[in-house]
Formats: C-alpha cells, sequence, structure tokens
C-alpha cells in the first residue's frame, strides 16, 4: 500500500477540482465530495500506516520513499515525491482525521451559508496542500504546499469577506506569514546553491558527512526557522494569529489550531538534522519557542472572547513544542503535537457549539451553560483538561514529556520556565472552562441549546483521542514499544519514562491550576478585581497584547508608507515615463514603420528575397 | 545496402496517399449536403493510421532507395506530430468548410496530401527528395490558400503565394544544383563527409549554401523572405491559416534540422553566426512588426514569424540539447498555435469578424473563448506553467550552453516585446467592454469547443509535466546526432 499514499493528497485535490468547476450546478454534492474523499485519504492511511509497522520490522528501515521525475533542467533534476516516515505519518495521521471530523461537523455548522460549496472546495484544497506539505519529499515540493496552505488560509479566514474585520484579518494573516516565507525561500535556495538539490535526504546525508559548512547550517536553519516563526505564529510575527478566529468555527479548529499552523513546527521537526548541528539555532528555537510561550499564555488569561483565550493559547503550545525541539526534544515536541491537535479541535468546534447554541462568543456573558449544553460541557471539559495537564488525560503525557526533554537537553533553568509554562496553561484553561459552563445561568442565555448530532459526533471523537491518546506513549507489543520508539532523532529510541520529581511537580502545578481557576470564577473567594486593580499596569499591557499592533502600526505608517511613496514616485518618474514608456514608444513607432515595407506590391517581395539572399551570401563570404 | 527495399515500412505513407484517393473517389458519390461527412472520415482515418504507425516506434533505423527515404525514430516522430497536425485541422474545417467553402472532397482530400508531403519531408535522407516532397507540400498549400473562390483576398493571396514560391522554389533548386557541383553528392551523410574533409565552405559551395538557406527560409518564412506570409496569412481561409502557421512549419524544421545535422553538422563553426543573426533578426522583426497590427491573423502571421527566429535559434546552435529543444517547442508551438486558431475559427463562425477590435469583451460573450486564446497566448509568450515557458526554456538554455548566450539574450528581449500584443489582445477581450448590438452570448460548437480544449489541455500538461515527450524526443535526436554522449542526451 505504501506506493498509493500518493492518493493521500490526491483525494482532496480532486475534490477541490471537483467542486471548484462543477460545484455550483451540484450544490448538494458539496459536502458529500469533500468529506468523501477525504475518507478515503484516511482510510488509506491506515493502510500505510499498518504497511510501515510490518515492514518497519526490519532495522535499517527509516523512511520510504518514491518519487518521479518533473523537469530536468540546468544540471539538477526536479521531481515530485514524497517521504513516508514516522513524522509525516503523524502528520498525515493528524490531518486527515483532523479534516475529516471537521468537515462533519461543518455540516450542520455551515448549513446556512449560500457559499457552502466554495467552503468545501477550499477546505479540500487545504487539506490537499497540507498533506502534500508533510509528505513532499523535496524542498521545492514542501514551498510549493507551504504558499497553497497559505493562500487557503487567507481565503477562508476572509471566508466573510464582507464583514470588515474578517476582510483586514485576513490580509493580515497572508502579509505577516508573507515575511517569514521569505526567509524560508532564502534558505531553501541557500541550501540548493550549496548542495545542487532540493532532495531533503541528499541535504541530510550532506549534513551528517559534513558536506556543508557550519556557517551555512547555521544560516538554514535560522532562514527556515523565520518560516515556522510566520507559519506557526512566534513572536515576533504572531500578531496575525488572534485575528485569524474572523474566520468561519470550523476553520479556526482545522486551520488555525490543529494542522496549518504546526507546520512551523512541523518543518523544524523535519529539518531536525540542522538543528542539531547547529547549537545557535537550537538556542534560538528553544528562546522563541518559551518566549512566546510565556507571553501568550499571560495574554490568555486575561482577554474575554473565548475564541481568542483559545487562540492565545494555541500560540502557547506552539511555543511549547518549539521549546522542546529547540531543546533536542524531537519526540516530545511531535506528541505534544500529535495531543494539541486533538484536544484544541475539541476546543475549538466546543466552542463553535457553545456560540452557535447560545449566540455568545464573550466568556463574561455566559455561565452555568452546562445546564442547557451537558455533552458540549464534557467534551470541552476533557479538552481543557488534557491541554491544562491533568492525569491520565492525553495533555498530561505530552506535557510530561516536553518538560522532560527540556529538563535533559536545557537543564533546571529552561525547566522552570516550562514548568511555568504548565501552571499557566493549566491556569487559562480552568479560567475558561469554569466561567463558561459553571456558575449561574445568565437569563439571557435561557434559549441556549445543545448542539445537532452531526456536530457533537466528530466532537466526541476528539475527546475519545484528548482522553487516551496519551496511552500512546506506552509500550504494547513489540511492535509498538511506545511514541519513543515510533518518532526519534538519530538512533536514539527511547521508551517513555517519567521523572517523578517533575512529575509530581508538573501535577501539582496544574492541579493548582485548575484550583486557584475555580476559587476564582466559581466558588468567589478569590476575587479577581483586587488583583487586576493592584497590577492595573501590567493588565492594560497584556490586554493591549503588549502593543505589538501598535508598534508594528506605527512602523507601517511612518516607516514603510513614507518609503514607499517614495519609491512611487521614482517609478512613476524615471521607470515607467521614461524607461517603460520611452523604450514602449521607440519599439511601437519602429513597428509601424517597418510595416510600410509590407506593401502588398509582388515585386516588392520578390526583391526582399534577392535583396535578402544577396545580403546573406555576402556576409558569409566576408565572415 | 539492403537486397531488397522494405515496403512494409512505408505503409503509413501508403495509407495516407489511399485515404487522399479515397476521399477524391467518395466524393463523387455523395449528395452535397452530406459530404461533411468526408471530414470526418479523413479525421477519423488519420487517428487510425497513427494508431498504425505508433508501434513502428521502435528504435529501428533503415534507408531504403539506397539513403533516398529513411525510416527512422526521427521520421516517425514527424510523421506522428503531421498526421496529428493534419487531423485536427481537418476536424477544425469541418464547420468552416461547411459554412464558407466549396469542394469539401477536394479541400480534405488536398490536405491529406500535405500531410503525406510533411510526411515524405521528414525522412528525406537527401536533397532531391527533400525538394519533391517541399513541393508537393508547396504545391497542395498554394492550392488550398486560394481555396475560398468567391474572395477576391483568398486568391490574391494564392496567386502572391504561387508566384513567391515557384521563385524561392527556383532559387533552392539552383542551390542543390550548385551544392551538387560542388560536392557530388546530394546525400546528406554524403555531404557530412565531403565536409569533414574540405573545411573550407567557398566558391560556388558557398553560392549554393545561400541559395538553399534562402530557399528554406522562404518555406519557413524567415526574415527577410517572410514577407509572403502575413499577406497570406491574411487571405487564406481561417484552418488554413492554422494549417500552414503549424503544419508547414514543423515540417519545414523536420527537414532543415536533419539537413543541417545529419549533412551540415561537420561545417557548423562557418555557417552558425549566420543562421544566428538570421535568428535574431527574424524574432526582433516579427515581433517588433506584429506589435503594429491591427488584424488578429496578420498579428499571428508576424507573431509565428518571431517563433521562427526562436526555432532557427535552435538550428544555429545545433546540438543534441538544442535539437531536442528546438522539437520540444514545435510540438509546444504546435498545440498552442491550433489551441488559439481554433478559438479563433469557432469565433469567426458565429461572427465573420477577424480584427483585434472585434474580441472586446468576447469574455462576457464567451468565457471558454476567451480563456482559451488567453492561455494559449500566454503560452506563446512563454509564461511559466504553459508549453510555451517550458519549450522556450529548454530552447533557450541550448543556445546558451553553446555560447550563443547573446542570441538567447535577444530572445528574451523578443518573448518580453511579444507580451504586449498578447496582452492587448487580452485587455480587449477582458476589459473593454463588447460593442452595442454585438454583445450576444457566442455558440461554439461542441466539437470546436473539444478541440479548443484538448489544445488547451496539451499546452498545461506540457507546461507542467513534459518530461514523457522531451523522452520521446531524446529518442528522436538520438537518431539524426548519434555523436552525442550520453550526458549530452538528456537536457542538462
Amino acid at each position: 500500500m505504501m506506493e498509493w499514499a500518493w492518493l493521500i493528497p490526491a483525494m482532496p485535490a480532486i475534490a477541490f477540482f471537483f467542486l471548484a468547476t462543477a460545484g455550483r450546478c451540484l450544490p448538494n454534492w458539496s459536502a458529500i465530495a469533500a468529506t468523501g474523499t477525504m475518507a478515503v485519504a484516511f482510510i488509506v492511511f491506515w493502510f500505510v500506516l499498518a504497511d510501515w509497522f510490518s515492514m518497519s520490522a526490519l532495522p535499517e528501515v527509516k523512511a520510504f520513499g518514491f518519487s518521479f521525475d518533473w523537469i530536468k533542467a540546468g544540471g539538477s533534476t526536479f521531481t515530485w515525491g514524497m517521504v513516508i516516515d514516522p513524522i509525516s505519518l503523524v502528520m498525515v495521521g493528524l490531518v486527515t482525521a483532523a479534516a475529516l471530523g471537521i468537515q462533519i461537523y461543518t455540516w450542520s455548522y455551515m448549513s446556512h451559508e449560500p457559499r457552502f460549496t466554495w467552503f468545501f472546495a477550499v477546505h479540500s484544497l487545504f487539506a490537499a496542500a497540507m498533506l502534500a506539505l508533510v509528505l513532499a519529499d523535496n524542498l521545492l515540493l514542501l514551498y510549493i504546499a507551504w504558499e497553497l496552505v497559505g493562500i487557503c488560509s487567507y481565503l477562508l479566514i476572509g471566508f466573510f469577506y464582507d464583514r470588515r474585520p474578517a476582510a483586514e484579518a485576513a490580509k493580515k494573516a497572508f502579509i505577516t506569514t508573507r515575511i517569514g516565507d521569505v526567509g524560508l525561500l532564502i534558505g531553501i535556495l541557500l541550501l540548493f546553491a550549496k548542495t545542487g538539490t532540493f532532495e531533503l535526504s541528499a541535504i541530510f546525508t550532506m549534513v551528517e558527512n559534513g558536506g556543508i559548512s557550519e556557517t551555512v547550517i547555521t544560516a538554514a536553519a535560522v532562514l527556515l526557522f523565520l518560516g515556522a516563526i510566520g507559519k506557526s505564529a512566534q513572536f515576533p510575527l504572531h500578531v496575525w494569529l488572534p485575528d485569524a478566529m474572523e474566520g468561519p468555527t470550523p476553520v479556526s479548529a482545522l486551520v488555525h489550531s490543529a494542522t496549518m499552523v504546526v507546520a512551523g513546527v512541523y518543518l523544524v521537526a523535519r529539518m531536525f538534522p540542522f538543528y542539531e548541528h547547529s547549537e545557535s539555532a537550537a538556542l534560538m528555537v528553544t528562546l522563541i519557542g518559551a518566549f512566546t510561550a510565556v507571553g501568550a499564555a499571560a495574554i490568555a488569561l486575561v482577554v474575554t472572547d473565548i475564541k481568542r483565550i483559545l487562540a492565545y493559547s494555541t500560540l502557547t503550545d506552539l511555543g511549547f513544542m518549539l521549546f522542546a525541539l529547540g531543546a533536542g526534544g524531537l519526540t516530545a515536541g511531535m506528541f505534544h503535537l500529535l495531543i494539541h491537535g486533538f484536544s484544541k479541535a475539541i476546543l475549538f468546534l466546543g466552542a463553535g457549539s457553545i456560540s452557535h447554541g447560545s449566540g455568545q462568543t464573550d466568556i463574561r456573558q455566559m455561565g452555568g451553560l452546562w445546564r442547557k449544553m451537558p455533552i458540549t460541557a464534557v467534551i470541552f471539559g476533557i479538552g481543557a483538561l488534557s491541554l491544562g495537564g491533568v492525569p491520565p488525560f492525553g495533555g498530561f503525557f505530552s506535557k510530561d514529556e516536553v518538560i522532560t526533554a527540556v529538563f535533559d537537553g536545557r537543564g533546571w533553568g529552561f525547566m522552570a520556565i516550562a514548568l511555568l509554562i504548565g501552571f499557566m496553561k493549566a491556569l487559562y484553561m480552568g479560567r475558561v472552562f469554569f466561567a463558561v459552563f459553571l456558575g449561574k445561568l445568565k437569563p439571557e442565555n435561557e434559549h441556549a441549546h445543545e448542539s445537532s448530532m452531526v456536530m457533537l459526533a466528530p466532537m466526541l471523537v476528539f475527546a475519545l483521542l484528548a482522553l487516551f491518546g496519551g496511552f500512546l506513549a506506552l509500550s504494547y507489543t513489540d511492535g509498538y514499544q511506545g511514541f519513543g520508539y515510533f518518532v526519534f532523532e538519530g538512533t536514539h529510541q527511547h521508551p517513555f519514562h517519567l521523572n517523578k520529581g517533575i512529575a509530581i511537580g508538573s501535577i501539582a502545578l496544574a492541579v493548582s491550576g485548575f484550583i486557584l481557576a475555580w476559587m476564582a470564577y466559581v466558588q468567589g473567594s478569590l476575587k479577581t478585581e483586587p488583583i487586576i486593580k493592584r497590577f492595573s499596569g501590567v493588565h492594560r499591557v497584556l490586554i493591549n497584547k503588549y502593543y505589538v499592533d501598535e508598534v508594528y502600526q506605527w512602523v507601517i505608517d511612518k516607516v514603510v508608507l513614507v518609503f514607499g511613496r517614495f519609491i512611487a514616485f521614482f517609478d512613476r518618474a524615471f521607470i515607467n515615463d521614461i524607461g517603460i514608456n520611452g523604450t514602449g514608444s521607440i519599439v511601437t513607432t519602429t513597428g509601424r514603420f517597418m510595416r510600410y515595407v509590407q506593401s502588398g506590391k509582388l515585386y516588392t517581395y520578390a526583391m526582399g528575397m534577392i535583396v535578402g539572399f544577396l545580403g546573406l551570401a555576402l556576409a558569409w563570404w566576408v565572415s | 545496402m539492403p537486397a531488397e527495399v522494405r515496403f512494409d515500412l512505408l505503409w503509413p505513407e501508403f495509407l495516407v496517399a489511399g485515404l487522399a484517393f479515397a476521399i477524391f473517389t467518395l466524393d463523387f458519390f455523395l449528395r452535397p449536403e452530406r459530404k461533411n461527412i468526408l471530414g470526418w472520415i479523413s479525421a477519423i482515418g488519420l487517428l487510425y493510421i497513427i494508431a498504425f504507425t505508433i508501434p513502428f516506434l521502435n528504435d529501428e533505423s533503415e534507408s531504403l532507395f539506397g539513403g533516398l527515404y529513411r525510416v527512422d525514430d526521427y521520421a516517425l516522430f514527424f510523421k506522428v506530430l503531421s498526421m496529428a497536425i493534419g487531423g485536427a485541422v481537418i476536424l477544425g474545417s469541418i464547420h468552416y468548410v461547411g459554412k464558407y467553402l466549396t469542394h469539401p472532397g477536394e479541400y480534405y482530400a488536398i490536405i491529406l496530401l500535405s500531410v503525406l508531403a510533411m510526411m515524405m519531408m521528414a525522412a528525406s535522407g537527401e536533397l532531391l527528395t527533400a525538394y519533391l516532397s517541399l513541393e508537393l507540400l508547396s504545391f497542395c498549400l498554394y492550392i488550398l490558400s486560394g481555396f475560398a473562390l468567391h474572395d477576391r483576398k483568398s486568391s490574391e493571396a494564392s496567386v502572391k503565394y504561387i508566384l513567391l514560391g515557384a521563385f524561392s522554389s527556383g532559387l533552392l533548386l539552383y542551390g542543390i544544383v550548385l551544392m551538387y557541383g560542388a560536392m557530388g553528392t546530394t546525400n546528406f551523410a554524403e555531404m557530412a563527409a565531403f565536409l569533414d574533409g574540405h573545411g573550407e565552405i567557398n566558391g560556388r559551395l558557398l553560392i549554393g549554401l545561400t541559395l538553399l538557406v534562402t530557399g528554406l527560409g522562404f518555406k519557413m518564412a524567415a526574415v527577410p523572405f517572410h514577407m509572403w506570409a502575413p499577406d497570406v496569412y491574411e487571405g487564406a481561409p481561417m484552418p488554413i491559416t492554422a494549417y500552414i502557421a503549424v503544419g508547414s512549419k514543423v515540417a519545414a524544421f523536420a527537414l532543415v534540422l536533419r539537413l543541417f545535422a545529419e549533412g551540415l553538422l561537420p561545417a557548423i563553426d562557418q555557417w552558425n553566426i549566420l543562421i544566428a543573426g538570421m535568428a535574431a533578426v527574424t524574432m526582433l522583426f516579427g515581433n517588433v512588426v506584429a506589435l503594429a497590427q491591427t488584424n488578429i491573423k496578420r498579428m499571428l502571421a508576424y507573431s509565428s514569424v518571431g517563433q521562427v527566429g526562436f526555432l532557427l535559434m535552435g538550428v544555429a546552435s545545433l546540438s543534441t540539447l538544442s535539437s531536442n529543444g528546438l522539437m520540444v517547442h514545435l510540438v509546444g508551438y504546435s498545440a498552442t498555435n491550433l489551441a488559439v486558431f481554433f478559438a479563433i475559427i469557432a469565433f469567426y463562425n458565429y461572427t465573420g469578424k477577424e480584427e483585434i477590435s472585434d474580441f472586446a469583451g468576447l469574455a462576457s460573450r464567451s468565457p471558454f473563448l476567451a480563456a482559451a486564446i488567453t492561455i494559449s497566448l500566454f503560452s506563446l509568450a512563454g509564461l511559466p506553467f504553459l508549453a510555451g515557458f517550458v519549450t522556450k526554456f529548454y530552447l533557450f538554455s541550448a543556445a546558451a550552453a553553446e555560447d550563443l548566450l547573446w542570441l538567447a539574450g535577444v530572445a528574451m528581449v523578443a518573448s518580453l516585446i511579444s507580451l504586449y500584443y498578447y496582452l492587448k489582445v487580452a485587455r480587449q477581450m477582458y476589459i473593454s467592454p463588447a460593442t452595442e448590438g454585438e454583445d450576444s452570448t457566442i455558440k461554439v460548437p461542441a466539437l470546436l469547443y473539444g478541440l479548443v480544449g484538448v489544445m488547451v489541455i496539451i499546452v498545461i500538461l506540457i507546461g507542467l509535466y513534459p518530461e514523457p515527450l522531451v523522452n520521446l524526443i531524446e529518442d528522436a535526436t538520438a537518431v539524426i546526432l548519434p555523436g552525442g554522449d550520453a550526458s549530452a542526451l538528456s537536457l542538462r
């Protein structure tokens, strides 16, 4: 089945072409076409996975790949191919499962939307591009897919393009991530210039045996990481992700939490040999990840829009994953990526279900909603406990792996930061859950109702995954000895191990985070107002997201646009009027003049031929 | 030389000739209103012959009649291509013939005969056979371009074409005579052997070769022997314009490439600069004059003159690499031009107009035609992900690899100029509103719809995934340039 893996990205791509061309004529088929093809991709994934386990028993097998030549030019061959290894399998599993579940959820959630078909078309294109991205065996294809998911993200955020904030957010997301993409592109071209190939495996071989100098490795690692910073919304390019919540909720769940935003993390994991060989680049990954995680977690504690809380929590978790990767914890980072994908999907779908059922998006307007929507409450609770890191939920295992990896890789100081992040995660997860579901039901929410089964069913499946996903870390049979035997760096397979001290500390912190939140938002023994008043300066800074947006706006207004106006003037006056139009009018005038040679008279033509012949002969004779 | 002539290798030619005579004959028995079926028979017949010919592609190389006639992968590639072009043009003609022309039987049969001539040109192994097949092709085209009997422009085109064609044929024949006088042979391989022995080209050989280049330059419409082209393109019936633009060019280059590769390669240092100069002048002249055209057929005529410049570049930098590039470009150019012409035929069949300004508002009158024309014109200009980009890329990089970097530079400038007038058409279709009273939806018959669609798909396919075509062409070039080493065989 391995060689059938190309079907995985091809299926949603087919759905896209079908919906984009014929979809308008067959509106009732759009959901079926999109979901059906996605389901096929999902099933193929399982066969490929089974194949992997049956074949990877051979110890020397680390990856399967196949490709075909696309264009041969200029000394190099460009191929289209895919690589199947544990990292891509984790990503494919996450993306196909999440896309499938979320498409089913969308049937009900978007059913009143007139541009239902278009939504599914772009959704399918996104899935195809994302799957191509994670399966790509060369940087060129990866870059193409990378840009395609960017475009889809733009289209999906701006799906309600008649609403100004949505249109603005789409533009912001696109432009901001483009800044990182430039770094990525330069990094890819730098590697191409130094190695003459885009093939990942060939590049890694050169990295391993010293075919590329240390400086180039570091430069490429940093440049590629710029792409990751943009896509995974890390500081300082994080500003687009909270605004991206203007898109429909299923989009936030799929694109802006579970899959697309982890593309940056995936890129770092995929290019892991680079970070192993460049300590400074790895340190940069760690620092940016930790910094973003702490900063975003602090904001998540104060904002009140439910989707924005979740958005900042996504920032935190993405930072957390990079934190682990930068500390050398490939297994931990990928494991947290997987568990986070499922947990965050539940939370977003839950948030969609809440606002669908109650019409509210601000958590201050909610409270006591569990009476009206008990199933949503349970499912949302599972997601919150999982990401809050309470055992035995999945998030506990992955968080613990990350903290252990950070401790192993970077020592005590960074471990303390990781523990702090874990505590803040528990705190804001507790806050959002308690504020929404417990406490008194507000009278304006009396009409709130539970969502339909079509919406709840996928949420339930993801909830089970978040609930039990953590046990993937453990060993069961010889074929599967735990996640650490599946995804690992180099030859360093390792079983799941609990560092008892860290585990107890992190459990204590997680539980106390939830208890504090409970005291503040349910029991009321901890008053939030005095704290806010006491630290009003800090609170203002947090509410205003450290004024990063304002700073960027100022820079754009005062520096970029002023410079742009100068360039525009130069372009108008010199390039356009003198350069282009000048040359253009010379050429057209020549063209008009030469047209007169074409008189229509036969003897002129014959004369032309004779003159041409004599000219040729003379030129030849002389030369 | 084998003792007996292997006539079985000539089956494709026999079948095409037979099909042509069958059409002539059938024509007697059909009532006038039923004669459309002749077009279908010719096209489907050609399709069968293509299917029959493809198995011949098996790396076998045979010389028949003592080297006069060659059957090898190179010839077979061009035979299939010629038949495909002929079949496409016939299908594209069916509605046009029904509406504007008389005598469909002769029309289709003559096209079939010209296909035969094209097949023979690709297979000729010496100058006189080449000359004879060239004349057969020319005679067919003379008749076809005057086929709109009641249209004075068409008759004028035909007369001009005949007179100038006869003139050029005279020059060509005289050139062959002089070359025979100088070298004592007209066989390509023996010419190469002669040139290997006596390096210098001078005296009557020089005059003879120049005359040969002049004559062939006329057939290809290279500057300064191109002047017939715009008048004939404009006057000839529209499908025939397409046929002249595509078919005659493919055939001429099939011959030229074999002649230069098999016969004149040893003296490449003496003629390449001349051909390069001709290429540069041709591409610049064609594209610059195209800027000033207002009639779409004339514009395409000049644009195809410009394309000849690009193709000549492949001859000037003759190597395995560049002949691959040249052939890839010929295929891409054929598909693209046929797409444009079929779309314009569909437009003309409905409106009867052919000025560029008449295309105003086409995007709303027929989004399909507008999109097809735009894609094809962009491909001609060489925009990425379309055939034109890939093929020009191969061609230009081959020239650059053979130390003709300046020529590749000129070609880029020429491409840039061409983008301007192609965009002018796109602007008419997409931005200018349709004129009052002429904004009805254009009905495109299913046949033309399909033909345009297929051609556009080919254009996009070649642009996205040229590898299979390139592999096929590498086999074909290996025949005429066996000296190329293995690494040069792949497009580096």
